[in-house]
Formats: C-alpha cells, sequence, structure tokens
C-alpha cells in the first residue's frame, strides 16, 4: 500500500502547530510555537491574545515543518485539522488556515476532534489495541473513553466541574507558583509526604470525576493554617494532593478495566506527562494483566502529530469535510 | 494581472477578482453569524463560477482591519495562507482606506465603525483618499469634535448603527476602485502581515494600566 502523508494543523488553545506524520504512526516533523510565556503574565490563557498570536505565526510554523520534513504542500495526501472544543478564536485561525491549504491544492480536508488527537497520540510511539481504554488529562480536560476500534468513540464519563489539569494549576497557586504552575506540583510531591488529610473526590461508583471539591479542601486546609499562624509545609501539600488526584484516577480506571475487558490502556493529555499518575496507573495496570502506553512528553501538550495520526484514520475511512465547516468550542467526542 | 480582493473586516464578506481594470466578479454578503463557515466556500465557488484557479492570482489586496476582531483574522488568515504558499505578492489596506473610497466626489469623508462603548474606528481622508486625521480608536464625542472642525463638508460613511451629527452614508464598496486605486501599495511579507486591531486586549490594557 502507499504510503499516506498527513499533514495536522491544530491552534485549539495556545500552542501553533503544525506536523507531517507517515501512515498515522511515524513522525516526520512537527513544530510547535507556544505563547505560554506571554500567558504567564496573565495568570492563565487569555482568549483574544492567542487568537491574535495564531494568526502572527500560522504560516511560519507550517513553513517551518514543510522545511523539517523536505517536503511540499504537493507531497501531502491530506490536510487534518482541530476543528474542536477549544477556544473558537484560537481555532479558527488554524481551521482557516487548512481549509485555504485545501481549496488551493485540492487536497481533502480532515476535521479532527481535539481528544481524539490526544488519543492518537498514543499511536506515534506503539501501535494501538482494542478494546482499548483511554484516560484524557488536561488543563481542559478529564475523561474515560473506551474504543471497540479506531474511531469509535464511548466517552464513560468525564469531569463535573474543573478539569484535574486546571485544579493542578490552581493548587499550585496556593502554594506560590504561578501559571502554568500543575508540572512543579509533580515535582514537589515527589520530596514530600502525604501527610495532610484531603477528600477523595466523587468516590462512587460512576465513571464521572469532580475536582472542585478537592480544590476547595486544598485551598481551606492553607487558609486555616494561614489563620492559626502555623506554616504550610508546600512539599507534603502537594504530596497530599497528588494521592488523592491518583488515587480517584485510578480507582475509575480499575472500574471500566474490569467491566469493560479492557486489555489495552492508555492516558493522553497534557497532564499524562505527570510521572506520578504514570507510575499509578501502569502498576494498576501491570496488576490486571492490562497493556498500556503512555504518550512521549513531547506529545502529550497541544501538538499537530496527534491530529495528523489520527486524521490518517479518518483518510482510510474517507471521512473528508467540504470547505463549509465551521469550528466548535465545545463537541462531544464521537 | 488578476488581483483577488479580501475583506471580511466586518459582518460582510467583500470580495472580487480584477484583471486588467476590469472586475471580473465580486461577492457582496451580509452574514449574521457564519462569516468564517462560509468565507471561503463562496470565494472557491466565486473561482470555480469564473473558472479561475487558485494559481491565476497575481496579487492580493487584503483589508486586514480595523472592525471585528474575529472577522479580521478569518480574511488575514486565508490571504496571508494563499499569498506564502503560492509565493503571491500580497499587499494590505485598512478597512477606513477602503470606506474612504467612494464615489463621493467633494469634501471630506469619514469611515466610521463602531467599536462599542462610545468609542470607533475611523479616520478623516479627502476625495483622493489621503488621509487627513489618521486612523484610530476614539470617542465618538472626540470624532465628531474633528470632523466639525474640518474646513469643507464633510460625509460619514458607516454600515453601524451610530448616531452622528452629520450627513450619513452607507457604505457600499466600490470594489474596483478601491483595486485600481491601491494596487501599487507596497507589497508586504506574508509572515509579517497581521490585522491592524488598533486596540490592545483587555488583558493588555490593565496589564499596562497595573505596570504604569
Amino acid at each position: 500500500m502507499k504510503d499516506v502523508y498527513i499533514l495536522g494543523i491544530e491552534s485549539s488553545c495556545d500552542e501553533t502547530s503544525c506536523a507531517i506524520v507517515k501512515n498515522g504512526k511515524e513522525e516526520i516533523a512537527t513544530i510547535i510555537s507556544s505563547q505560554i510565556d506571554i500567558h504567564k503574565n496573565y495568570g492563565g490563557v487569555v482568549p483574544e491574545i492567542a487568537s491574535r498570536q495564531h494568526v502572527k505565526n500560522i504560516t511560519i510554523v507550517i513553513e517551518e515543518c514543510l522545511e523539517k520534513a523536505n517536503m511540499e504542500i504537493k507531497d501531502i495526501d491530506a490536510i487534518a485539522v482541530t476543528y474542536g472544543p477549544g477556544l473558537i478564536g484560537s481555532l479558527l485561525i488554524g481551521l482557516e488556515a487548512a481549509k485555504t491549504l485545501s481549496f488551493i491544492y485540492n487536497k481533502p480536508l480532515i476535521p479532527v476532534h481535539h481528544i481524539a488527537g490526544h488519543i492518537y497520540a498514543n499511536n506515534l510511539v506503539k501501535e494501538m489495541k482494542f478494546p482499548l481504554l483511554a484516560l484524557v488529562i488536561s488543563g481542559g480536560h478529564t475523561e474515560l473513553v473506551y474504543m471497540k476500534e479506531h474511531l469509535n468513540f464511548e466517552v464513560l464519563g468525564g469531569t463535573l466541574d474543573d478539569a484535574v489539569g486546571e485544579c493542578y494549576d490552581k493548587v499550585a497557586r496556593v502554594v506560590g507558583i504561578p501559571y502554568p504552575g500543575g508540572p512543579h506540583i509533580d515535582r514537589m510531591a515527589e520530596i514530600g509526604n502525604a501527610n495532610y488529610k484531603l477528600p477523595i473526590p466523587l468516590n462512587d461508583d460512576s465513571y464521572n470525576f469532580s475536582f472542585s471539591g478537592l480544590k476547595s479542601a486544598v485551598i481551606n486546609l492553607a487558609h486555616n493554617l494561614e489563620q492559626r499562624k502555623e506554616e504550610l509545609n508546600k512539599e507534603d501539600l502537594a504530596a497530599s494532593f497528588q494521592e488523592v488526584v491518583t488515587t480517584v484516577l485510578a480507582k475509575k480506571v480499575e472500574k471500566a478495566i474490569d467491566e469493560k475487558n479492557i486489555k489495552y490502556f492508555i492516558t493522553a493529555g497534557g497532564v499524562a506527562a505527570n510521572l506520578a499518575i504514570r507510575e499509578k496507573l501502569s502498576k494498576l495496570c501491570d496488576e490486571k494483566n492490562v497493556e498500556y502506553s503512555f504518550p512521549a512528553i513531547r506529545y502529550c501538550t497541544d501538538n499537530a502529530a496527534m491530529i495528523a495520526a489520527a486524521g490518517y484514520y479518518y483518510y482510510l475511512n474517507n471521512s473528508f469535510s467540504n470547505l463549509i465547516i465551521n469550528a466548535k468550542s465545545s463537541d462531544v467526542l464521537k | 494581472m488578476r488581483i483577488l480582493y479580501i475583506d471580511t473586516t466586518s459582518n460582510y464578506l467583500y470580495t472580487g477578482i480584477v484583471e486588467e481594470d476590469n472586475l471580473v466578479c465580486e461577492i457582496k454578503k451580509k452574514f449574521d453569524h457564519d462569516l468564517s463557515t462560509m468565507a471561503l466556500s463562496m470565494i472557491a465557488e466565486m473561482f470555480n463560477k469564473n473558472d479561475i484557479k487558485p494559481i491565476d492570482i497575481n496579487k492580493i489586496i487584503l483589508v486586514n482591519g480595523p472592525g471585528s476582531f474575529t472577522g479580521c483574522r478569518i480574511g488575514i488568515t486565508i490571504a496571508k495562507v494563499y499569498a506564502w504558499t503560492l509565493n503571491i505578492p500580497i499587499s494590505v489596506i485598512s478597512s477606513l482606506e477602503a470606506m474612504a473610497t467612494t464615489n463621493l466626489e467633494y469634501g471630506f469623508y469619514v469611515p466610521v465603525i463602531d467599536a462599542r462603548r462610545d468609542y470607533v474606528y475611523a479616520g478623516i481622508y479627502d476625495n483622493e483618499g489621503n488621509s487627513i486625521m489618521k486612523d484610530q480608536y476614539m470617542k465618538k464625542s472626540v470624532l465628531e469634535m474633528a470632523a466639525n472642525g474640518m474646513t469643507s463638508d464633510y460625509t460619514y460613511i458607516t454600515n453601524d448603527n451610530l448616531e452622528l451629527d452629520g450627513e450619513i452614508n452607507s457604505y457600499n464598496p466600490d470594489i474596483l476602485k478601491i483595486v485600481e486605486r491601491y494596487k501599487d501599495r507596497e507589497d508586504i511579507n506574508p509572515h509579517l502581515i497581521d490585522a491592524n486591531y488598533l486596540k490592545l486586549t483587555e488583558a493588555e490594557e490593565n496589564l499596562n494600566d497595573r505596570n504604569c
């Protein structure tokens, strides 16, 4: 069979990215332009600023990707692009760029759901096997997704309020680490002890998650210690918080593994880079005799390689869009 | 020489192709919500109907704002990706310059775009398109004072629902005239093309205020 090269474009939040992936598995080139240094001045991503940056970056990022791959757009079989969910103004830039390239070169246009992209980041590491369970954990998402086969997504459950990554960032702020502080919590937890008692949120029999109560409990704990003029051990708080998060994630994953007879487990999203979560879930999978893979750290955060990887399977299905397509800020994975 | 004109800075799609001083085709369509969904599809349809291929375009004239932030970015993204990937010369004009290119033959033109909360984007131009007051984000009342101070008659040009203290003409672009007037404007590297917002984001303004 002829090799298939998909050019992916991703601009759903604050990263402008372009990648070329061969046969859904082999990364040829990826360029990511991150705006994190700009947004940290504001304590979080400012949507209008993100959109403005995407417009500035878009052609530069695509050009650099093609140069790195030593390819031209005429060598590409299709253009895959994130259409949602995400920040609407940001999504529109990538989508409009992809539509324009599709029009000019008469190449198929493949709209890809952002979460599908995160899941397919794993395919760049190890070919996915089915039935599969994916735990998608990032700053905007916390979802458990069951897949019977390629592109067949059944969302088992998700967060009822804050995403897990959002909660990490908020806890980081409580211990004095500016945005984006989530990744630091992982490192601090490593040297702390889980001495603080925090509630396990939504410790029930569903596949759903809830992190706003945990966030409030951390804030209250810090506040109460301050009132009593007692010193907060930041590392211990990070360890206590992380212990609760990993426990609740593992509990719901274990339930899905048992009930859905899962043979293959993956994690995806920015928080999938968290080492404690990886350790807890890999241990669980070993105990359950379930094969697993974690995306390479560079594929955990938003990138276009994952969009191109997912796009390959849509390409095989001839799932193409015409140019009359809009970005969607929210959209259920299906 | 075939020139593609693109303006999506308001809730209208204004686009057309000019060839050797003739307007080959044009689209002037108002959208309530779907401009981002439909713009490129309608441009593609315009090409198909006239049997013109993307590669047949020799130059792009892009209107890069001010106006709707999202609207500006739609046209800019289409135009800069187009110009970059096919290595086609591209130049930009402001939406206020385009609005001031009318068929009126006397006095001054004051193109105005509603920027909300009693603010507008506006400029003042003479009938040859020379800027008398540079494009800016300003209080509507200050614009009215500036217009009142002009030595000759002036006409506001706007499609927005604004109350202004003078004669108001609606804006219906003469794409051929705009392209003819600005076709020799200096080309820009497509990578460097950005929107002419005329205004920082609220977050940037607040940060600047805090730092002052």
